[in-house]
């Protein structure tokens, strides 16, 4: 991910409808005005912001073009989020037990324990239903649809299996053994002081399970959560122009002066990308 | 049933078609053109030009990729393919699309929303080789396999190919059943183009092996490099036919116009598409007619590359697009103009004005527009006397892919049209939604063998469905209508795609460009513009 960030600039290839332009309602760009360059440039990049937060909250496109489809990768995503909302507000929880004392629990004397107890539970709960429900949802899809199932590769199937283990394995701690998930805060708690002290087994089967699947994450695709961001501002929505003098400019020259490689007839190879483009001849 | 084509069936059974296309599992049209026009849609190539070229995608011949004579020189193809693909995915040698490839790359989740949105996907029965995934799958899974080596694993995360002359040489032909209009791509939701792999495709085989349409390369950029114009039109040839233009103008409007031509210092370059000059005069006049009553400070470029805005290279190969492009903008830098203007083609637009902007320097910058907003301008300002009533005849318009999804350039024509054309109506989907003509990314004037019968069948095939659409409530042919295409390639397709199915006759349905309806609209012209007849 990290070669792709620091990959050279690049031609442009933007795509509309490009959301921080002021006519993003139907796709419309600045080179739309009269002598765009005489005039200056109307860009919201909240809109923008805004736009692709709507989007990953949403789904949207999915919902519009692939419904089918949507009804599993919804619950499957927003499990996601949850879950590691979750884990975060059991680490939180615990941090104010060990700091300050707090209780965690419905009848909290400070609010604050009662609204964490409350959105600790209504948050896990969710996260397992609809993380379960996605897993199931887009496996059957997945195997049903013939289509899907043609451009399935094993690390696919293994995914919502280890995914719906990931999320069953919460579901049913919650469910038979701490429908209060305290033992989380617990867990965590004594690793903050440095105690040891066991927790249930299922609780611990599912925090080992979760933390697998937090080191697992980074080598699956799922990293397309940021590379997203990377895709629509630096290439969909990328319509920068080039203005003599921008640092835009210096980037381009020092591409401009890299040796051309290719072996093609046509092409002056071993020469610069700026000779090859000013050759008249085919490549000679 | 038909047996379902799987990826690695590319690289099996290279002496049969992958597939063949027929008649009924084309998407169908609406009457009168529901039958098939000819009993197999596609002709079948000739014995000797099936022992000569590879055929074995489905039967079709874009490029005409000569089959190897021996085992070695398969061999020797194979690895040539390998170290471009090396090169392709090499910062040094591909900074101008390393980054939007590489994302495009990994990160398809495999969802196939994309299918939905493309043309020729739809428009063919939905054929599993024309899947916009389909190319982009099996490139991924090469580039896992044979350059990144991932041996027993990367079956297991990216599945199994096999390469060998088969798969590549099929890779090729299908890099040339995809017209690049991105429509795909719109609706991914992690930001995936499977046109750009299309491109990036096409690009290895021309900078590494050499391969491409001969109608994109050899008689297209590096004929336009050579005499001035991919139509093979010279300089010489070019002032003869603005004087022809001047002739003609006097005859149809009964006023002498001079056409500037190398007028050192003008505000504007005019550039149109070759092809305007060589096929539809009336467009190239009718901007002459309208900047010259606009009383525009204007000029043609006679130079070599000067009269000719086409730049294929953005279809195929970077290097070349690159030449044409800087030909193109020195030649206005000659002539001290203050900016050039784009006519109507859509993808000399992308070309020089969103494509060649990062490959431009301060020595070598130049404003360039698209004619849209400099036409808004001079509609909307007065200084054309303008009846709508000249227009009053249904009219639609097709939304030129270059321009729209591309460039954003969407509302100005629509104004325009408001404003000139009382019976205009929208296509659905139109805008940055539309579909392409079918003569996308080079398709329009590619002629090799039977590589037109595809496109007028599948390529074009949901382009005529929403032109007919459109028109469903005015089908009787004795009312004319007239698809407003402003793009030259976009014409050369629907001419030939209209003539195909024989629409003019059947159905009364005419296809030009936007000046031409502006000009028959300005009221100190006498007679109509237009001339309703095939051409």
């Amino acid at each position: 991910m990290a070669k792709i960030v620091r990959m050279p600039i690049h031609l442009r290839w933007e795509l509309y409808p490009v959301p921080h332009e002021k006519g993003y309602k139907y796709g419309g760009s600045y080179l739309e005005e009269l002598e765009w360059w005489t005039k200056p440039r109307e860009k919201s990049r909240m809109r923008s912001i805004l736009f692709l937060i709507k989007k990953y909250l949403s789904f949207s496109e999915y919902f519009r073009r692939n419904r089918s489809y949507w009804f599993g990768l919804y619950p499957w995503h927003i499990g996601f989020y949850l879950i590691v909302f979750f884990h975060i507000l059991s680490f939180f929880g615990a941090l104010l037990i060990a700091t300050t004392g707090l209780a965690i629990i419905p009848e909290s004397t400070n609010i604050l324990g009662s609204i964490i107890y409350y959105l600790t539970v209504i948050v896990a709960v969710t996260s397992f239903i609809l993380g379960t429900v996605g897993s199931i949802g887009l496996l059957i899809k997945r195997t049903a649809d013939p289509d899907l199932r043609a451009y399935a590769t094993p690390i696919n199937y293994f995914n919502y299996l280890f995914f719906l283990v990931v999320f069953l394995s919460g579901f049913f701690a919650w469910l038979f053994v701490d429908p209060t998930l305290a033992s989380y805060r617990e867990f965590w708690v004594n690793l903050i002081t440095l105690k040891y002290a066991a927790v249930e087994p299922a609780t611990y089967t599912h925090i080992m399970l979760f933390s697998l699947f937090l080191i697992y994450l980074p080598f699956t695709r799922s990293t397309h959560y940021i590379t997203k961001i990377i895709a629509f501002f630096k290439v969909r929505w990328d319509d920068t122009p080039n203005l003599p003098g921008s640092s835009m400019e210096s980037k381009i020259k020092k591409v401009l002066s890299q040796p051309v490689g290719w072996s093609g007839p046509h092409i002056r190879s071993g020469k610069k990308w700026s000779e090859n483009a000013t050759s008249n001849t085919e490549g000679k | 049933m038909t047996k379902r084509i799987k990826i690695k069936d590319i690289s099996q059974n290279p002496d049969q078609k992958m597939l063949n296309i027929t008649s009924e599992e084309l998407v169908p049209l609406p009457p009168p053109y529901d039958k098939p026009v000819k009993e197999t849609p596609i002709c079948s190539l000739t014995k000797e030009q099936e022992d000569k070229y590879e055929c074995s995608l489905d039967g079709v011949v874009a490029i005409g990729i000569p089959k190897p004579k021996s085992k070695e020189e398969e061999e020797k193809l194979v690895n040539s393919f390998l170290k471009g693909l090396k090169k392709l995915l090499s910062k040094e040698n591909n900074w101008t699309f390393l980054q939007p490839l590489m994302l495009s790359l990994e990160y398809c989740g495999k969802c196939l929303s994309c299918s939905q949105e493309c043309p020729i996907y739809l428009a063919s029965g939905k054929q599993e080789i024309y899947r916009p995934n389909y190319r982009a799958e099996v490139l991924r899974r090469i580039i896992k396999k044979y350059l990144k080596k991932g041996g027993i694993f990367s079956k297991f995360s990216d599945g199994d190919i096999e390469l060998n002359w088969a798969t590549i040489a099929r890779l090729a032909e299908l890099s040339y059943r995809c017209t690049i209009c991105r429509r795909c791509a719109q609706s991914c939701t992690r930001g995936v183009d499977n046109g750009l792999i299309t491109h990036e495709l096409r690009k290895l085989f021309s900078q590494e092996m050499g391969i491409s349409a001969k109608e994109i390369h050899e008689l297209g950029t590096v004929q336009q490099l050579k005499t001035g114009a991919s139509t093979g039109l010279t300089p010489k040839a070019f002032k003869g036919i603005v004087q022809f233009m001047e002739e003609e103008i006097e005859e149809k409007t009964g006023k002498k116009t001079k056409i500037p031509v190398d007028k050192q210092g003008a505000d504007i370059l005019l550039i149109h598409n070759s092809g305007e000059y060589m096929s539809w005069l009336e467009n190239p006049e009718a901007f002459a007619i309208i900047l010259e009553a606009a009383g525009m400070n204007w000029t043609l470029s006679s130079e070599l590359a000067g009269y000719e805005g086409t730049n294929y290279g953005v279809w195929y190969d970077d290097v070349q697009f690159s030449r044409i492009a800087l030909k193109q903008i020195e030649v206005a830098r000659k002539l001290g103009v203050k900016k050039i203007v784009v006519g109507e083609c859509g993808h000399s637009h992308k070309a020089i004005t969103v494509i060649a902007d990062r490959i431009l320097t301060k020595e070598t910058y130049i404003p360039r527009e698209s004619f849209l907003p400099v036409l808004e301008d001079i509609v909307s300002s007065g200084k054309l006397k303008l009846d709508p009533k000249r227009n009053d005849f249904p009219v639609t318009l097709h939304d030129p892919c270059n321009m729209v999804r591309l460039m954003g350039i969407v509302e100005p024509q629509r104004r325009i049209l408001r404003k000139i054309c009382p019976q205009f109506r929208e296509m659905e989907p139109h805008g940055v939604n539309n579909y392409c003509c079918g003569g996308g990314s080079g398709f329009a004037i590619m002629h090799s063998m039977n590589f037109p019968d595809w496109r007028v069948n599948v390529a074009g095939r949901m382009k005529l469905k929403q032109i007919l659409e459109v028109f469903k409530d005015v089908s009787d042919p004795a009312i004319k209508k007239y698809v407003c295409a402003p793009c030259s390639n976009c014409k050369g397709a629907l001419r030939d795609l209209l003539s195909y199915y024989n629409v003019w006759e059947k159905s009364g349905i005419l296809y030009g460009g936007l000046v031409e309806l502006v000009v028959n609209a300005m009221t100190d012209i006498k007679q109509p513009f237009i001339e309703w007849e095939w051409r």
